[in-house]
């Protein structure tokens, strides 16, 4: 099997929420780099080769500021240290795939377009097991939800690097809210058993002071520390219920 | 360096830590406590980054707009938990971020 348009399809059409939300991310971000001064032409090539919103404004300052390369480096390499268990998650569902493939599918990997494949791809695995062919199915649903956020987001930069500057407050409140608010909702439905609840609530507050202890590593390692933590305390009530 | 080979190199590097775990790790289970720890991993790492988005810029703690977030998540995620529908939590959460934020 080459390309299943029917599973494209429905991961086009589980990426919708993600659309929206990208709409007004992907403006913002436009917004922001035309303030900083940079080129069209530079902001949307970075959003389309970087693709990674939360790197992407973590450097806008030092690079429009002319600061060391190693410095912009650095900084963009640990925000998108995420990807590494992101794409792992993602890999044990595309078996059988060609590696050419993956290879192209991997730039679409992202917060978004990982949560929402990935949670689907669980349902699945969970309800029957996989027929074959399944890796190539779950690659076509990956692409539609990754594809197309992808091209809302490059669309969305250069839409909001022409959009006017001064946005109301309470709209640009909302628009800020906007990511969050779906992934938010994403895990209150999703999220169900007591453990997992637990790591979203300790990792939500205590994100905050290690990301004031360091805003590049602090809530990274937090979020470890929890996640951690939270399976740690899983198995071994686990191991003493059984 | 000039800034567009800058971007040229962090996305390679963004590149590479998507594409590895694809190459090396493809079509194996990982065992069921790994797979679980990866679960773990993903809610902390989204919920962290929830956290940095509404309520840190540049290190620091947004007090001043901090309730008025904390009030939306709430609503966003009630309203999902209640409707089983995340856009329905995204949007009743936006809203009221937009209404506090108009008030405030």
């Amino acid at each position: 099997m080459l390309f299943s348009g029917r599973r494209f399809g429905q991961g086009m059409r589980a990426a919708v929420p993600i659309w929206i939300a990208f709409v007004p991310s992907s403006i913002a971000w436009g917004i922001a780099a035309q303030t900083h001064r940079l080129p069209l032409a530079e902001v949307v090539f970075m959003s389309a080769w970087v693709y990674s919103g939360p790197a992407q404004f973590a450097v806008l300052g030092p690079l429009s500021e002319g600061r060391p390369a190693l410095q912009v480096l650095i900084t963009g390499f640990l925000m998108n240290l995420r990807f590494l268990p992101m794409s792992a998650g993602l890999a044990p569902y595309f078996g059988g795939t060609p590696r050419l493939k993956l290879l192209l599918a991997s730039h679409f990997v992202s917060a978004s377009s990982f949560i929402v494949p990935y949670l689907q791809f669980q349902k699945e695995a969970s309800a029957a097991p996989s027929p074959p062919g399944a890796g190539q199915r779950n690659l076509c649903f990956f692409l539609g939800v990754g594809a197309s956020s992808f091209l809302v987001w490059v669309a969305g930069t250069a839409a909001g690097y022409g959009f006017a500057l001064s946005v109301p407050p309470g709209f640009e409140e909302a628009l800020k809210f906007i990511l969050p608010g779906y992934f938010t909702g994403l895990l209150a439905v999703e999220a169900r058993d007591r453990t997992a609840r637990q790591i979203c609530l300790a990792s939500l507050v205590l994100a905050v002071p290690a990301g004031a202890a360091s805003a590049d590593w602090g809530w990274l390692l937090s979020a470890a520390a929890v996640a951690t933590a939270g399976w740690s305390l899983e198995r071994w009530i686990a191991r003493a219920s059984s | 360096m000039d800034r567009t080979g800058v971007i040229l190199i962090m996305g390679l590097m963004a590149y590479a830590l998507r594409v590895v775990p694809q190459v090396l790790l493809v079509g194996r289970r990982f065992p069921e406590g790994w797979d679980r720890w990866l679960r773990c991993l993903s809610y902390a790492l989204i919920c962290s980054i929830v956290a940095m988005t509404l309520f840190m810029t540049g290190g620091r703690f947004e007090s001043n707009a901090a309730p008025r977030r904390v009030a939306a998540l709430a609503a966003a995620a009630l309203v999902a938990h209640r409707t089983q529908s995340p856009v329905a939590g995204m949007m009743a959460g936006t809203a009221l971020a937009a209404v506090l934020g108009w008030l405030g």
